[in-house]
């Protein structure tokens, strides 16, 4: 037997082999126990011959080896070919949550305030009107103090009109310096319709330490708007009256729909209303016992349903309260 | 407050634009809401077709019975033809006109036409045709003016007005000269003096004026006028309270209501013939007094509203409003006018516990400068004068301990530390003078129309920031201690939040008010807005019942599953005690809520405990309590179809919540896994078993989980059979089918002894 002949004619046999019945039959046919070779192999009497054919089987075998890999992976490709789905369409369907608008705002304003180094409270809602109004210095006039304005228990009593007396639970918590912001309901006398409802939700910001300036009121609201509402927002400050702050101001944003330009938005001003702020009136750190000459801070409030409705644009408050699946699933 | 430019414009120079006063007034002092541009539109020389006329023939329109046809004089040489409906005037009249080609206020642009058969070039004009005012009765009649006079001269023709809403504390700009005032030391520019002279001759007769109350009422001028002829304000001051948004009445009304809007400072005037004996006494009311007020309504009056009365009745609410039967009427000739000041509380108080806020009440509740009343005396005795042929015949000045200008102790540096920018002391006094205020050595005097709002240094440092806050940069503090961070309670609720979200509920927000509560401690408002919002729920679950029912009138949801986290209101004495409450509810029965609530344990690293309950909003037979609170399928027919719901307390999850988790060994040893199977009576639950077995076992037993139950023949009756996938596993060694066995027969003996259980193919 001419070994080089039997050699090249198997190898061509199995890369013929395109399927692993016809790598069998080529197999068995030239390695096979009465193949040629296996034949000739058992009557090998010389060392040299038997090395020679030797080397042939070690090549054959390598040979099907690598065409059954080559073979079983085109098959593999074949199936998998076949196996084909419409990619469109759904998957299995999951029940999906969603957390309110009023949370994921309230997550942001905690987080920006946090990256400012405050501490988050949320206090009470009934409040004494010690609390809500006496020891943050309002009137005994002020109009928040009619039954009007405010919902009352009785004449000591009310449910919070906003989240300020957390100025005065923090401050009376513990020594300056404090950096805190306090998140949760308000309650208001107020007729309901697209922006008002009697519930609503604020953060109330107060920071005491040394030498705070209104300066450092701007920067901070500054910061906190841009983290809420997007870098290329402008703040800016107009003069206002609160009880419990002297000087007192209001922050407006940049409207964002028309960037300052002017449109129905912002009324036209280029300029949308953000809430109250000022620097803490030394009364109130007289209130709770905190030495104003040496103290300073400033104090701010917002309302959080003004901010989730200028970050989702939506025109209603109403269907926040009311469980609205249509709506509540968009967030 | 409506502050017409053209009014504004007579006390400072506003040659501005519009949009830098708006600003600058905006940030530095009161806000300005809007501007409203009213009359005639300027553009393309319109204002020029506008002119005064002089009627040279008014006759009856030939061919129409209801119509004159006049000869009109607007200064061109030849007289003009004009048809005109109105019949107020005749020959010699001095009329507003507007020529052919004009455009009006309402848009429409006039044209020469004929009216039945007659020319008429041009409009004789009545108020409203010019937006001056409301009335179409008949033309304005102006006083006497050059015929050709641009009628701009004499009418604002065209005018912005500026909606302004001063703060509580600014009184003294709810004034069209208070706001002048202001916008001079904003532009540094000139303010004319106060409006109004009295005329050199002032009459020395007295008018009795007694003030019982001087607290309530420091000051009272009162002004007596005969002569007066009432009758309707010439056309100027009726188109400035138009602008202004007040109504014109008669001018003895208007002047009260101009010298109001002018200098802020509300007055009244009595028909003098209607106070009985003459006199005025200022006091506090007698129980069960009763005063018929302007508007027609039986007012019952209190001890503590201050009236004003005459000799034997109250004639007017103090402040508020004037009585019925002492008012203007078209008849009255003797005029009393009350030009006094009142303390703010008391008119606040009244004005609230009788729900009645006017013009008036709106500004003595912020507090008038007691100052302003001599002024405004004045200024209302000059226009009764000049507008209603009135001779002044009496004057009295009653006055209490008026209040001082308030002198403070100033220190500039305070400023610049309060404010964070630097402003010179003389700049500092400089800003200062031009808002009225005075520097005297180490003080500053504040003026009398900020007397009650300026009072300490921190409230002069106030000015100072108001009119430089656009200059102030934007800082952050120095921070020398304090670091940010979420309590544990606020990061475990964030937990459950996004846990309760992962397993696919809804959050939802619900009013913390309802209608009613099951427990009848629960605080109540005596005076809610609508029964809806009545009382302080003690539960959240009810509220997403309800919201679940709105979603299924709604319809479309599948699967409805919804989340709450708020404040509970518990019944406690000085104050409700207030928890935060985590509640769920999710379409579907035990199973499905149980798993949420497991999940939720899983997800937090905690084990619950659950033991049967009762619950007014569960199934008696499928509901658990469970360390935080209550679990169960919600009660047949609270909602059509199977639901189930949950409410916990998120402090007492808290408590549940292990602080921190610590790493147990899983990985050195292998773990022995076997199944057992017991069968015990009907009553023993599957969580007393695996509590057993814990004891029994103790750290060894890894894990035990129940996963089948069945019952049948081969139990018995009453029994039932539970199976346990049961891991045994030791942190410090390999456990040997020996120590498997021990450890099974330790839960086998306690099971046998506490339960009488046995181990089925045992």
């Amino acid at each position: 037997v001419d070994a080089e002949t039997l050699k090249s004619e198997a190898l061509s046999a199995i890369a013929a082999a395109s399927t692993a019945a016809e790598l069998d039959q080529a197999r068995v046919r030239y390695l096979g126990r009465k193949s040629e070779l296996a034949l000739a192999l058992r009557e090998v009497r010389d060392r040299e011959t038997g090395m020679l054919l030797n080397g042939v089987r070690v090549a054959l075998e390598t040979a099907v080896a690598q065409r059954r890999e080559a073979i079983e992976q085109a098959e593999v490709a074949r199936t998998l070919a076949e196996d084909v789905v419409d990619v469109t369409l759904p998957g299995e369907e999951l029940d999906v949550g969603h957390l309110h608008p009023i949370t994921q705002t309230r997550r942001e304003i905690e987080d920006a305030f946090i990256g400012l180094g405050y501490e988050v409270r949320y206090d009470r809602e009934v409040e004494t009107v010690d609390y809500n109004f006496d020891k943050l210095a309002f009137d005994a006039w002020h109009p928040a103090r009619s039954h009007r304005a405010t919902f009352f228990f009785d004449s000591q009593r009310v449910l919070r009109t906003e989240t300020s007396p957390s100025q005065i639970h923090a401050l009376e918590g513990r020594e300056p310096p404090i950096y805190m912001v306090s998140i949760g309901r308000c309650y208001r006398r107020d007729a309901i319709d697209a922006t008002h409802f009697p519930i609503f939700h604020q953060f109330e910001g107060l920071a005491v330490d040394r030498h705070i300036a209104l300066a450092d009121l701007k920067g901070t609201l500054l910061h906190v708007m841009r983290a809420l509402f997007g870098p290329d927002r402008r703040v800016r400050f107009r003069t206002h009256y609160f009880p419990f702050t002297e000087p007192s101001m209001e922050p407006d944003v940049s409207c964002g729909i028309c960037g300052g330009e002017g449109c129905r938005t912002c009324r036209f001003s280029g300029w949308l209303e953000m809430g109250g702020s000022g620097m803490v009136d030394p009364r109130v750190f007289e209130n709770v016992g905190v030495d104003p000459d040496a103290w300073s801070g400033f104090a701010f409030g917002c309302g959080i349903e003004r901010v989730a409705q200028l970050k989702y644009d939506f025109p209603d408050i109403r269907p926040l309260w009311e469980g609205d699946l249509r709506v509540l699933t968009q967030f | 407050m409506r502050v017409p430019i053209s009014w504004l414009s007579d006390y400072v120079a506003v040659e501005m634009p519009l949009a830098d006063l708006v600003t600058r007034l905006s940030v530095s002092s009161a806000e300005v809401t809007g501007i409203e541009r009213r009359g005639v539109p300027d553009s393309d020389g319109n204002l020029g077709l506008f002119r005064v006329g002089r009627v040279l023939e008014a006759a009856k329109h030939p061919g129409a019975d209801r119509l004159q046809l006049c000869q009109v004089d607007v200064g061109e040489g030849d007289a003009r033809q004009i048809v005109c409906g109105a019949w107020n005037f005749g020959a010699g009249a001095t009329v507003a006109v507007a020529l052919p080609g004009a455009v009006l206020p309402n848009g429409l642009t006039l044209e020469q036409r004929t009216v039945r058969g007659q020319l008429s070039d041009g409009m004789i004009l009545a108020e409203d045709e010019l937006d001056v005012g409301t009335d179409h009765s008949g033309i304005i009649v102006l006083p006497e003016a050059e015929p050709g006079t641009p009628l701009d001269d004499v009418l604002p023709l065209v005018d912005d007005v500026l909606l302004v809403e001063p703060t509580g504390n600014r009184p003294d700009l709810l004034a069209v000269y208070g706001l002048a005032r202001e916008v001079a030391a904003l532009f540094g520019l000139e303010l004319a003096a106060p409006p109004g002279q009295d005329p050199e001759q002032a009459p020395d007769e007295p008018v009795g004026i007694e003030i019982e109350d001087e607290e309530g009422c420091p000051r009272y001028v009162a002004r007596l006028f005969y002569d007066v002829a009432v009758g309707p304000s010439p056309v100027w001051l009726r188109a400035r309270l138009f602008a202004a948004g007040l109504r014109p009445i008669s001018n003895a009304v208007d002047v009260t209501n101009y010298v109001m809007a002018a200098l802020g400072n509300p007055l009244h005037a009595f028909d003098y013939t209607t106070l009985h004996e003459g006199r005025v006494v200022v006091r506090r009311a007698n129980a069960g007094e009763t005063l018929r007020t302007l508007d027609g309504v039986e007012r019952l009056l209190d001890p503590a509203d201050l009236l004003i009365a005459d000799a034997d009745r109250a004639v007017a609410l103090a402040g508020i409003m004037g009585g019925e039967e002492t008012e203007i009427a078209d008849s009255t000739t003797e005029v009393l006018l009350e030009a006094a000041n009142f303390e703010p509380t008391g008119i606040f108080r009244t004005s609230e516990r009788l729900r009645l806020r006017t013009e008036g009440s709106n500004r003595w509740e912020k507090g008038v400068d007691p100052h302003l009343a001599g002024q405004a005396a004045t200024l209302a005795t000059q226009l009764l004068v000049e507008t209603a042929g009135a001779r002044w015949v009496g004057h009295s000045d009653v006055q209490g301990a008026m209040p001082d200008r308030p002198v403070i102790r100033y220190r500039p540096e305070c400023a610049d530390e309060v404010i964070g920018i630097s402003t010179s002391p003389a700049d500092q006094v400089a800003l200062l003078t031009g808002l009225g205020f005075d520097r005297q050595g180490d003080d500053v005097i504040a003026p009398t129309w900020r007397a009650r709002d300026v009072v300490r240094e921190i409230d002069v440092v106030e000015e100072i920031a108001r009119l430089r806050m656009d200059e102030v940069p934007f800082t952050l503090p120095e921070r020398r201690a304090m670091f940010g961070a979420l309590t544990r309670v606020q990061r475990l609720q964030r937990r459950v939040e996004d846990a309760l979200a992962g397993l696919g509920l809804v959050e939802t927000y619900t009013p913390s008010l309802r209608d009613a509560d099951a427990d009848p401690g629960a605080w109540r408002l005596p005076e809610p807005i609508s029964v809806e919002l009545a009382v302080l729920r003690t539960r959240v679950l009810p509220s997403l019942i309800d919201a679940v029912r709105r979603n299924l009138e709604i319809g479309g949801a599948v699967r409805i599953a919804l989340f709450e986290i708020a404040h509970v209101y518990l019944p406690s004495n000085d104050l409700p005690d207030e928890r935060t409450h985590v509640a769920g509810i999710v379409e579907g029965g035990w199973p499905r809520v149980k798993g949420v609530v497991d999940a939720l344990y899983a997800a937090l690293n905690a084990e619950p405990q659950f033991t049967r309950t009762e619950d007014q909003l569960l199934h008696p037979g499928k509901a658990a309590s469970f360390g935080a609170g209550v679990v169960g399928e919600l009660y047949p027919g609270l909602i059509d179809g199977v639901w189930g719901a949950f409410e916990f307390d998120l402090a007492r999850l808290a408590e549940e919540a292990p602080d921190e988790v610590k790493f147990e060994d899983v990985i050195s040893y292998p773990p022995v896994r076997e199944d057992l199977a017991f069968s015990v009576s009907e009553e023993v639950t599957a969580g007393e078993l695996v509590d057993a077995a814990r004891e029994a076992v103790g750290s060894e037993l890894r894990e035990m989980r129940p996963f089948d139950v069945f019952r049948g023949e081969q139990v018995g009756s009453g029994r039932k059979s539970i199976a346990f996938s049961v891991v045994f596993q030791s942190a410090e060694r390999t456990l040997t089918d020996d120590d498997a066995g021990e450890l099974r027969a330790r839960i086998v003996d306690a099971f046998a002894r506490r339960y009488g259980a046995e181990l089925r193919g045992g």
